[in-house]
């Protein structure tokens, strides 16, 4: 129908046509892959994964794994909230448990080989908590692609179990945030208090762990893959409706998006993600504990993401970096200041940079084009977090002159 | 001709206050009507039962022959129902393309819209409608460095693009300029040679620029309807409504 009004528009003139056209032309849709973020991608990738060959530096070569990792976790929040405005403080939980199912699995093959000092062949800290044998239901972790596929299952469909609970009752915003992050702080006590299953205060230690470069190399595919993943996924169309969800869930709901079903999807991508890292995080460092499922990690996470810039793609891994090296190298350096240096680098982010270190200079290469100056940037991005922040409450802005429901 | 939408016994509580009582209201299929009232006659309130986003107390609202009473405000809009809000609602910082690609008539669950492309003539159709809201030449920009009067447009485009068979209009010419207001004013009247739409409406030089067929409201009931010269002179609407019988 509305074919036809725009029919009897675009007859009026020619001339109205051609100025369609032109428009047209120079509208340039964006690229999946633009050339800039393929060379320095190639480039990036190069530099890491050779790192074996032209450093010798144990310790730099397990931190690269350990950040990437971190990375990864960072990407996972930075798709639930740069891309579609759920702020978890609980992201945590799903990394944690899938780091849990991994270890588990590999210090259990451990205490086949190298048995206790009572001859116990289970894993040692359950024979200090009055264990005699490895629990039946623990006993198909032997198996380590078994524990993988766990890793991997178990906490995407808690993350949807998560998710129908709080989304589908239209809970979001601070509320969704203070659930997460009590979701983490459970998981934490449950881990502490049932220590003869998880290692409890101690975590897990002491197992073979895969602290190789073809290790390296593997995390730095895995971390490759989810990028290109999240890269279709947030150029695709359901990117642009989740993106649309975070800028406006009214609107989206009222154009006939089940916001619900859309949180949840991605809910349960983002869980999945995290737990990818996890597992990977626990087969590469060789010691997990309580702090890696518990509330302080899952801030962490976010923000790195704030300092990488959320929204972005690449900002959650240079956030992971750039914080997670900076603490890394400055606590050897500077022992008793590199605390009020990172604190002192997330302060400036937040109040100067809004966006972000990605966000920032991509904003200033934009409006670069258009003549903008460095100012001009910044007190943009000011404002757009200012119209957040009143975005800042469960179900957005109350529509104006309405009663709420 | 069938009415398009029926509302029957329709009543609307809000924490104890009655905002509409007992409201029967009907328009026909392509019709373009306007609906008046003072401020807290319960217009928008209507629209937000119609759509869904507020339960009634009692009544039924029926819709191309279905019945949609306390339907999802994602279902109803699936039903064929698409509305405006008062303020300018869209996505701030996608780009005006992206907004009407969001807002295309099509599918919308979260799967089917995985591995959805963009099709050659959802593309054309994109560019007619910006090209209709005259927007083409910003289709790159983000939506909220547009105007006020741009962002009403955009919605309207948005609109159009969900291709519904209602269109409802909250206000669209809210804090326009005159000249904002005319071209809005045109772009509705365009829209409903093809579009069942109901307009809510206070400028009374827009209302008798496109207005056909009016219905008045007052705290919450019908108070007239009818065409526009029969409610302008209806005495009882100039005395509530108007006020001073004044209507310039």
């Amino acid at each position: 129908m509305a074919d036809a009004v725009l029919r009897n528009e675009a007859d009026q003139t020619a001339t109205s046509r051609k100025r369609a056209s032109a428009n047209r032309r120079q509208y340039r849709a964006p690229r999946f892959l633009p050339l800039w973020a393929l060379i320095g991608g190639v480039i990036v990738v190069a530099l890491i994964g050779s790192y074996p060959y032209y450093g010798s530096n144990a310790y730099v070569l397990s931190l690269l794994g350990k950040f990437l990792c971190f990375g990864l976790f960072a990407l996972s929040i930075d798709l639930i909230w740069g891309f579609t405005g759920i702020l978890s403080l609980g992201q945590a939980v799903y990394f944690g448990i899938g780091a849990y199912f991994v270890a588990l699995s590999l210090k259990i093959n451990y205490a086949m080989d190298h048995p206790t000092r009572y001859g116990g062949k289970f894993p040692d800290f359950m024979e200090w908590n009055g264990l005699t044998e490895l629990p039946h239901f623990m006993a198909p972790l032997v198996n380590t692609p078994f524990a993988v596929v766990c890793a991997l299952v178990v906490p995407t469909l808690l993350a949807l179990l998560f998710g129908v609970i709080t989304f589908k009752r239209h809970i979001y915003g601070v509320y969704c945030a203070v659930i997460t992050l009590a979701e983490s702080l459970i998981l934490q006590d449950a881990i502490i208090e049932y220590q003869a299953y998880t290692g409890g205060f101690n975590g897990i230690t002491d197992y073979s762990n895969y602290a190789t470069p073809a290790f390296l190399w593997f995390i730095l595919a895995v971390c490759v893959v989810f990028l290109l993943v999240s890269r279709a996924l947030t150029h695709s169309r359901v990117g642009t409706v989740l993106k649309s969800i975070r800028d406006n869930d009214v609107r989206a709901e009222f154009m006939g998006y089940n916001v619900a079903n859309y949180r949840i999807f991605v809910f349960c991508v983002s869980a999945f993600m995290a737990a990818a890292a996890g597992a990977l995080y626990a087969a590469w460092v060789g010691i997990i504990s309580f702090l890696d499922a518990g509330p302080v990690f899952s801030i962490e996470g976010v923000i790195w993401t704030a300092v990488g810039g959320r929204g972005t793609l690449i900002g959650p891994f240079i956030g992971a970096f750039v914080v997670k090296g900076a603490e890394f190298f400055l606590s050897g350096a500077l022992a008793s200041w590199w605390q009020i240096i990172v604190g002192g680098l997330f302060i400036f982010v937040v109040l100067v940079m809004r966006d972000g270190i990605v966000g920032t200079i991509g904003n200033l290469l934009r409006k670069r084009r258009k003549g903008a100056t460095f100012e001009e940037v910044m007190e943009d991005s000011d404002r757009r977090a200012h119209d957040r922040q009143l975005d800042w409450q469960p179900g957005g802005p109350p529509p104006a002159d309405e009663p709420v429901r | 001709m069938t009415n398009l939408l029926e509302i029957k016994g329709l009543t609307t509580r809000v924490s104890g206050f009655t905002i509409i009582n007992n409201l029967d209201f009907s328009i026909e299929e392509n019709e373009l009507r306007v609906l008046l009232g003072p401020n807290g006659a319960g217009k928008t309130t209507l629209i937000c039962m119609i759509t869904g986003q507020f339960k009634p107390a009692s009544g039924s609202i029926h819709f191309a022959g279905r019945d949609i009473t306390g339907w999802a405000p994602d279902d109803i809009f699936q039903a064929g129902i698409s509305r405006k809000f008062q303020v300018p609602n869209m996505y701030e910082t996608l780009s005006v393309f992206d907004n009407v690609m969001v807002s295309l008539q099509g599918r919308r669950r979260v799967f089917s819209t995985l591995l959805l492309r963009l099709s050659g003539p959802e593309r054309d159709r994109i560019w007619e409608i910006l090209e209709f809201v005259e927007l083409a030449d910003k289709a790159s920009d983000p939506a909220d460095s547009l105007s006020h009067g741009e962002r009403q447009w955009l919605e309207l485009g948005m609109l159009i693009a969900s291709n519904p068979k209602l269109l409802l209009l909250d206000e669209p010419t809210t804090g326009m300029t005159e000249e904002g207001k005319h071209k809005t004013a045109e772009l509705i009247r365009k829209i409903a040679q093809t579009h069942t739409v109901l307009l809510v409406e206070h400028d009374m030089h827009i209302v008798r620029q496109i207005g056909k067929r009016i219905t008045v409201l007052h705290q919450g009931q019908m108070l007239a309807d009818g065409p526009m010269s029969e409610v302008m002179s209806n005495e009882t609407v100039r005395r509530v409504y108007l006020g001073k019988g004044k209507f310039q």
